[in-house]
């Protein structure tokens, strides 16, 4: 049963132009988002994930950054090609998008009613009147209580949690088919996230909007994601569901990420780290981004990028580990440990042998790495 | 067990911000516990619980509003001389939160952590100093070379590094972390925690480990305390306090935690914390009583009997 | 590079052993925030040129009365009240240097050639006899020295003030800022007038003028820096390393606090040329023969109808030097807000 695809984005290469030269943020970036999904992207500083998500809603700075190829295919049009009105109109709207700060992304002189009626009375022109009810309905839908008196609250008067429920009102109120979430829960204490995430999976189920999540907490990610993509250096690195990311990695990075998160099974032995510090991407590596901190590196990762090898139809990695020249290696303890669940999960063996020969990129909107 | 040499012993401290007026503010409730010589004592909690001005306290940032703080038998709070002040800052050390607040943009890092080096006179001559600091540097991870530049040239992790090695260049025997990971990639958290771990040994140091990350603390404390709203509920070595959870905030925030497995995701059910259902009566006393060896749990003796009961089938 | 070209050979497969200290080099130069600000600020093309010009007036305002014959103070009562004139831009008609003055019934005349005066006098002359040039060009050395001088002033005192004040909080902070309330809240002028009845009218009188209030700015731009910079975690780090106050305020704030005290001394330097004019024109300035861009104002006022050269050259002057001033501050500022950094 096909899924209808919601967005594409197909081979999105985004520069920002600095003082010290131009710094390749995003370097070949394709995914598509299916309706009703949550698709998480993972990654850490100067991965590039936010800059993924900005450049969806357009929302990155004019003067110094540039799209500079790629498409984002979204309701038959192409965002990267739209005038800024054409933008406007979608935003909001059709794609919504929540922050992580709930402090700065309220205006604290706004009444909390007035900001979530401002795009209902814009982009779907209802009087004041039906504004407000719709209103008092999306605060009832977040979970304030009594919003009758809260309507008229300012941001000051809410906490922590509460900002970010009405953040999320605001986000929502237009019914949008796609919600943007750029780390909407790091910023709040643990029990409150988990509220948050609940509140986030519930509206969900009732609106059918499709939700892209942006974090760098794993525990996070396996809460929320349908899927996952993992990306490090400017491009995606592995992508698949959330169950294949997590007990079948293949990336070398993503076995790193998950090693060195404790779980209750840890013990004194020591964590697995990634040595080294993400690159820097005024000057991108030859090769594979990864390879200086990899300690599964081979010569070719030195020279060529890897395209993403297919390990089954919905996980691709891009990682010449999966190539069918290449030794076999084994994995971290941690990892090991999971594919062993994975095993019982599916009944399919894991590892690179399941990868289909000489496949190289069939991921559609996939062009060959450069 | 019983020889480990108590190095802090914290009683009843008390903090209060804004005493007496309207907008006061009880940030340390009567907290009392102590820290071996050694150990790593976690300390967790949620925004506003009072975990980061427990430790601030401790290390006279703030000062106390009651209680007391007896670092190796001496107290650290009243009028002290600067001999005295000079010698704690010595033996008590910090490492703070935001990486990219904790260092001053102006300096060059040869000078940061120089710094208590300078202060305490404990390099003779330049080349003492350089060499202090290059050595520093190599215990951190980074290069000789990093000792000429800015802060603004490093990312997260290495300034946290930097950070640490400012506080190990006066040599001290206790390190007070105050949420030192929390601003870091996970990746990059790893690598600090490990670091941590690795000195703790190779230096005998003893650390107060503050944080919110439930789970990285679980992996490096040996004893773990959970505060909520200035008190301390439970307090239990890191094990214990896991798989057996006594007080219902401490139970409410470990079902909380999202961890990195679906499977175990789809089916965990948080529990919430109301600190109503309690239902004290007026005249109970809620004291932090010690429920199995080493387990207490901030409870009145009705519920103290309770958790007796549980633990001991 | 392109993938399908390159042939893969088995060999390529071969593991290869990193070096973990390579993962830590940083590759850009390095540089300090100095370095990073002039970056930017040659980049806005306004301040720039304000530089310059800047650093000609001052170049000019020690070379400009050498390069004439006349001394600032001599009187040629016969040459008084001439037109600029200057070799070789003489015979341009359009240009302000030919000579001629205008009498009100608007015929031209060149005043040269009608006294009979052979001497060039490139600014012209005033209502005694003086060459103007050489006392334009002292008057800008007074005025930009006891500019500078206040400036200087202001902010030792403010800096200090301020940085106490904040730092030490509660009630010292407290009634130190009402202080500075009640300065602020005197007229300006009266202090003035003030000194200048109780000691008499030179340059350093005005200087103590302008001091005595204009610190105040600077002081509470300076406490409002030490508030945000004692929360900061680099100053608590040092506070437990065993710093020492005056280390902490001198050492760790004020180093990063240089931007805003640089920009705001910059903004004062303007208004404290602007006030010692006023001061000049309204007759509390210097006295004669001390020449100020004020008194040359005052001067030139007198005979503003039928010698307006006297006025106009002195006051494009005063316009000139604030306006260049703020457009480098204001180059500054943006420059050193790293909130503007791309």
């Amino acid at each position: 049963m096909k899924v209808e695809k919601i967005l594409q984005v197909k081979d999105l290469n985004i520069s920002f132009h600095t003082f010290s030269g131009e710094v390749k943020a995003i370097r070949g970036v394709s995914f598509d988002l299916f309706k009703g999904e949550t698709l998480a992207i993972v990654g850490e500083s100067g991965s590039g994930k936010s800059v993924t998500t900005k450049s969806i809603m357009r929302l990155l700075p004019e003067h110094n950054s540039e799209i500079k190829s790629g498409e984002i295919l979204f309701n038959g049009k192409d965002l990267t090609k739209l005038k800024d009105k054409e933008m406007q109109k979608i935003r909001g709207h059709d794609i919504s998008m929540i922050f992580q700060d709930p402090m700065t992304s309220l205006n604290p002189t706004m009444k909390i009613g007035n900001q979530i009626m401002e795009p209902l009375i814009k982009h779907q022109n209802m009087s004041r009147h039906a504004a407000k009810e719709r209103t008092l309905d999306l605060l009832k839908l977040v979970g304030i209580p009594k919003p009758e008196i809260r309507i008229n609250q300012y941001p000051h008067q809410f906490s922590g949690g509460m900002r970010q429920r009405v953040v999320i009102a605001i986000a929502l109120a237009c019914n949008p088919q796609i919600l943007i979430a750029d780390e909407p829960t790091t910023a709040l204490d643990v029990t409150i996230q988990a509220q948050i995430l609940e509140l986030m999976k519930d509206l969900q189920k009732k609106i059918d909007t499709s939700i892209i999540f942006i974090t760098h907490d794993l525990g996070v990610v396996a809460n929320v994601a349908d899927r996952v993509a993992v990306m490090y250096g400017g491009k995606i690195v592995e992508i698949g569901t959330a169950d294949e990311i997590f007990y079948n990695p293949q990336h070398p990075y993503t076995w790193g990420l998950i090693s060195s998160m404790p779980d209750m099974d840890t013990d004194d032995e020591e964590l697995f780290s990634i040595p080294g510090t993400p690159p820097d991407l005024l000057d991108p590596p030859k090769g594979d981004a990864f390879a200086a901190r990899n300690p599964f590196v081979m010569k070719i990762d030195l020279e060529l990028e890897p395209p993403f090898f297919k390990v089954s139809d919905t996980h691709y990695a891009a990682t010449w580990l999966l190539h069918p020249d290449a030794p076999k290696v084994e994995p971290p303890d941690a990892v090991k440990r999971r594919q062993n669940q994975f095993n019982g999960l599916t009944g399919v063996s894991v590892g690179t042998a399941s990868l289909e020969k000489g496949s190289q990129s069939q991921f559609p909107g996939i062009k060959e790495g450069k | 067990m019983a020889e480990r040499k108590k190095l802090l012993e914290i009683k009843n401290l008390k903090q209060y911000f804004n005493e007496g007026k309207l907008n006061e503010v009880k940030a340390v409730d009567t907290v009392s516990f102590d820290i071996y010589k050694g150990e790593v004592m976690g300390l967790v909690g949620e925004s506003g619980c009072g975990k980061s001005t427990t430790g601030r306290t401790i290390i006279r940032l703030y000062d106390a509003t009651g209680g007391e703080v007896i670092y190796d038998g001496v107290n650290v709070h009243g009028k002290k001389s600067k001999k005295q002040l000079k010698e704690f800052n010595r033996k008590m050390q910090m490492i703070f939160q935001d990486p990219y607040a904790s260092l001053n943009p102006r300096l060059k890092i040869a000078d940061v952590i120089a710094e208590g080096i300078d202060i305490h006179g404990l390099a003779k001559s330049k080349e003492e100093r350089m060499e202090q600091v290059y050595e520093l540097l190599e215990t951190v991870g980074l290069n000789k070379e990093h000792a000429t530049r800015y802060p603004h040239e490093f990312s997260g992790g290495q300034r946290q590094r930097i950070g640490i090695a400012r506080a190990l260049a006066v040599q001290p025997e206790f390190i007070i972390a105050d949420e030192p990971i929390s601003a870091l990639d996970v990746s990059i958290q790893a690598q600090v925690v490990n670091l941590m771990k690795k000195l703790q040994k190779e230096k005998d140091l003893t650390y107060l480990f503050i944080a919110h990350d439930l789970s990285m603390v679980k992996y490096i404390s040996d004893r773990i305390g959970v505060m909520y709203f200035g008190k301390m509920v439970e307090l239990a070595p890191a094990d214990e306090l896991y798989r057996n959870p006594l007080h219902p905030y401490t139970q409410s925030l470990l079902s909380a935690i999202p961890a990195p497995d679906p499977i175990s995701e789809r089916s965990r059910r948080r529990k919430s914390y109301d600190p109503a259902s309690h239902n004290y009566g007026g005249n109970e006393s809620i004291e932090f009583r010690e429920v199995t060896p080493g387990h207490f749990v901030l409870c009145s003796e009705k519920e103290f009997n309770q958790y007796k009961a549980q633990s001991n089938h | 590079m392109i993938n399908k070209e390159k042939i893969i050979s088995k060999d390529m497969f071969a593991p290869v052993h990193i070096d973990p200290s390579k993962s830590e080099k940083i590759a850009k130069p390095s540089m300090s925030a100095w370095q990073d600000a002039w970056l930017r600020v040659r980049k806005n093309k306004a301040a720039v040129i304000s530089m310059v010009i800047l650093a000609i007036l001052i170049i000019m305002a020690f070379v400009g009365p050498l390069i004439t014959p006349y001394d600032y103070s001599d009187q040629t009562t016969k040459h008084n009240n001439l037109p600029p004139r200057i070799q070789g831009l003489e015979n341009i008609h359009w240009l302000p240097f030919d000579g001629t003055l205008t009498k009100r019934d608007g015929s031209e005349y060149n005043a040269y050639e009608v006294r009979k005066v052979d001497n060039y006098y490139w600014f012209g002359t005033d209502s005694l006899g003086r060459d103007l040039f050489a006392r334009v060009w002292k008057g800008t050395q007074v005025s930009l020295f006891i500019a500078f001088m206040a400036a200087l002033i202001d902010m030792l005192i403010g800096v200090s003030y301020g940085a106490i004040s904040g730092y030490l909080g509660g009630k010292v902070d407290s009634s130190m800022q009402r202080i500075i309330e009640v300065i602020v809240g005197i007229p300006n002028l009266i202090v003035v007038v003030l000194m200048t009845l109780v000691l008499n009218p030179g340059i350093f009188p005005i200087i103590l003028a302008l001091t005595i209030t204009g610190w105040t700015s600077m002081a509470r731009v300076v406490r409002g820096q030490v508030l945000k910079y004692k929360g900061q975690e680099f100053v608590m780090a040092a506070k437990t390393l065993g710093a020492s106050d005056g280390s902490i305020i001198f050492k760790h704030m004020i180093p990063n606090m240089f931007g805003v005290i640089i920009i705001n001394t910059m903004f004062s330097i303007p208004s404290a040329i602007f006030f010692e004019a006023f001061l000049s024109f309204i007759g509390l300035g210097l006295q004669e023969p001390a020449a100020s861009l004020g008194t040359l104002v005052n001067d030139g006022f007198k005979g503003m109808i039928a010698f307006p050269y006297q006025m106009i050259i002195p006051s494009l002057m005063i316009a000139l030097i604030m306006v260049c001033f703020n457009m480098v501050a204001d180059g500054l500022r943006d420059a050193l807000d790293p909130k503007m950094r791309d």
